[in-house]
């Protein structure tokens, strides 16, 4: 549900999360991002930072600049001017990404966590019984068979937060019980409804069953897409998982390696939420791919 | 110019308050676990309290001197010597090109600090020196720092036989316990009475598979409210899942079954729910605390932990040096 009033929870001394509402819906992201952008515009005192996710966001605060109370204050005039988000249209990027999936990386990955932490489920298999999918490769079907929009970005450098646009492909599952201390570089995986790209070698929680050679963050900046940032994506921005085989992976990492990979991004397209809502509203969404 | 002997244990430069700013694009600010320690040592050799200087963890690093400096040593106890000649912490002073200091194991704490007149001639990445090792940002090469390296230090006097004042310094546990104070929230009400008065009393023990990234403690298992376990799918279905959102630094996240504390290097955002937050003034102890120790946490009210800030930034000023 979307909250009638927004909870601030404290973290600490010096954040207080905005909680929108308890589900996963674009709309709640729009409110998550509209408040950021009303922040920095608004120059809110106090604030050194903000971190829209989801279905919520997090603010970081100096005490010694607005006290907890004040920033509470704040935060609640400017939410009660944040416009419906009904009418947005936004320029929106769309990248195709090559993903090998029931790859034998994330697989050595799940199999060491199984040997050393605890043992596992191979992950593609779980989470395919647990959303009473036939096997892996209808997995593969219905993960790869919807475009995803990138909520936020964090975790680590560049790793975005993934919410699959198509609500025929929204499948869930748990998070690792505890989080690996490692996973690939590349690897694609999910937790809860969410998915995500892991920008490096880095711990996770997420189930694993793929992996991406397109790089998502350049310290050097090799490539053209990444303009003048390190990392690929921002907000706003769509992703389509391509199912490529071993040899195509091996072709598409190659190339980025010698620095003659591009990016597969399409840029001439608006997202608007009357349409997506007015789509979305037509499908029979126990329908599965 | 100092030349690496020996690297020590993920030797690291930091600045303080580190890489602030980058939290929505998954950047953590880095920057030194103990900055108690790490100002004083910068404000014992005359420069700003958050100037670049070295981390040190468990064991200490070997350094040559390609010119004269003033530093000065803080933090755990490495035993640091000057050419095989013990030399005194908390205080600055001077050497000489050629001269060798040397740190030792951690006798007591996890994490030395040093400080040389001038600071560290790091590059700024994204604003800060801060190495964040695990994503290669930072520092010279964004590692820690390697036998053979060179690192260049800005000229500076600093004034040797300056001391941190005795009741300025950090003072650490010697019986392996600590007490650390922790705010309740952001996502409390996931976690039911029981689950609280447990992670109050318990001794929750640092695991050794702990880094700058996270602190992942042992102990019992936690218990839930129906919040938990009566939600949207999208959640993930085990108790400690939440959709994704942003962390606070210090959270003590719920992965799964297991507490882990987000600290320095940790992630800005995550699917696992974080009961408690562990307030910024008390990041030192966890800097200072070594795996197979003891946290005992003790609540504290947002109030409290701002006042607590104010008086540990108040302790790192030049006041404290004498």
């Amino acid at each position: 549900m979307i909250y009638d009033e927004p909870r601030f929870l404290p973290g600490g001394d010096r954040y207080v999360l905005i909680e929108f509402g308890n589900e996963m819906n674009l709309e709640l992201n729009f409110l998550a991002q509209g408040l950021a952008s009303a922040i920095a515009q608004n120059k809110t005192k106090g604030v050194v930072e903000t971190a829209p996710c989801f279905a919520s966001m997090l603010v970081h605060y100096e005490a010694d600049q607005i006290s907890y109370a004040d920033l509470v204050k704040e935060l609640r005039g400017l939410i009660g001017n944040l416009g419906s988000p009904e009418n947005i249209e936004l320029d929106s990027r769309l990248f195709y990404f090559e993903t090998m999936y029931l790859d034998p990386w994330t697989k050595a990955c799940i199999e060491d966590y199984s040997a050393k932490i605890t043992p596992k489920e191979y992950d593609p298999a779980f989470v395919a019984r647990i959303n009473g999918l036939k096997d892996e490769h209808q997995l593969v079907r219905v993960h790869s068979g919807t475009e995803y929009w990138v909520a936020s970005l964090g975790f680590w450098p560049g790793l975005p937060f993934l919410m699959p646009l198509d609500p025929r492909a929204m499948i869930t599952c748990p998070k690792y019980n505890p989080p690996r201390t490692w996973t690939p570089q590349g690897t694609v995986g999910m937790g809860g409804s969410a998915s995500a790209i892991y920008p490096v070698a880095t711990p996770g929680g997420y189930q694993l069953f793929g992996r991406t050679p397109v790089p998502i963050w350049d310290y050097e900046r090799r490539f053209e897409a990444f303009g003048d940032s390190i990392v690929l994506f921002r907000p706003g921005d769509r992703i389509k998982f391509v199912t490529v085989d071993k040899a195509q992976y091996d072709d598409v990492e190659a190339r980025v390696k010698d620095g003659s990979y591009i990016h597969n991004m399409v840029g001439y397209q608006k997202f608007s939420v009357k349409n997506y809502k007015a789509w979305v509203g037509s499908l029979d969404r126990s329908q599965r791919f | 110019m100092l030349e690496i002997i020996k690297p020590g244990l993920e030797t690291s430069i930091q600045d303080y308050p580190g890489r602030i700013g980058y939290w929505n694009q998954g950047f953590p600010p880095s920057g030194p676990m103990d900055s108690w320690s790490f100002r004083l040592a910068n404000l014992l050799v005359g420069n700003a309290a958050g100037a670049p200087g070295i981390e040190a963890q468990y064991m200490g690093p070997t350094i040559k001197f390609g010119a004269d400096a003033t530093l000065a040593v803080t933090g755990a106890d490495m035993r640091p010597k000057l050419d095989d000649k013990p030399i005194p912490m908390w205080e600055s002073l001077a050497v000489k090109t050629g001269q060798m200091l040397t740190l030792g194991p951690a006798v007591n704490g996890a994490r030395g600090y040093v400080a040389f007149a001038g600071g560290i001639d790091a590059p700024l990445m994204l604003g800060s020196a801060s190495t964040f090792h695990k994503a290669g940002v930072g520092g010279l090469d964004g590692h820690a720092l390697k036998a053979g390296q060179s690192v260049p230090v800005k000229r500076a006097n600093g004034t040797p036989g300056k001391k941190v004042k005795a009741e300025r310094r950090p003072s650490f546990t010697s019986d392996k316990n600590w007490k650390v104070e922790a705010v309740r929230g952001p996502n409390d009400d996931w976690v039911d009475a029981a689950g609280h008065k447990q992670f109050l009393s318990f001794a929750w023990k640092l695991s050794a598979r702990s880094d700058r990234t996270g602190y992942r403690l042992e102990g019992p298992d936690w218990t839930f409210t129906e919040k938990a376990t009566n939600k949207a799918p999208e959640h993930g279905n085990f108790p400690s899942n939440i959709i994704d959102q942003g962390y606070p630094l210090g959270a003590v996240n719920l992965g799964g079954q297991t507490p882990i504390i987000l600290v320095n290097d940790g992630p800005s955002m995550g699917g696992f729910i974080c009961p408690w937050t562990i307030p910024s003034a008390a990041f030192w102890k966890l800097g200072q605390a070594k795996p197979n120790e003891f946290f005992h946490f003790n609540e504290i009210s947002v109030d409290e932990a701002q006042a607590l800030r104010r008086k540990l930034d108040a302790i790192c000023s030049p006041d404290s040096i004498e």
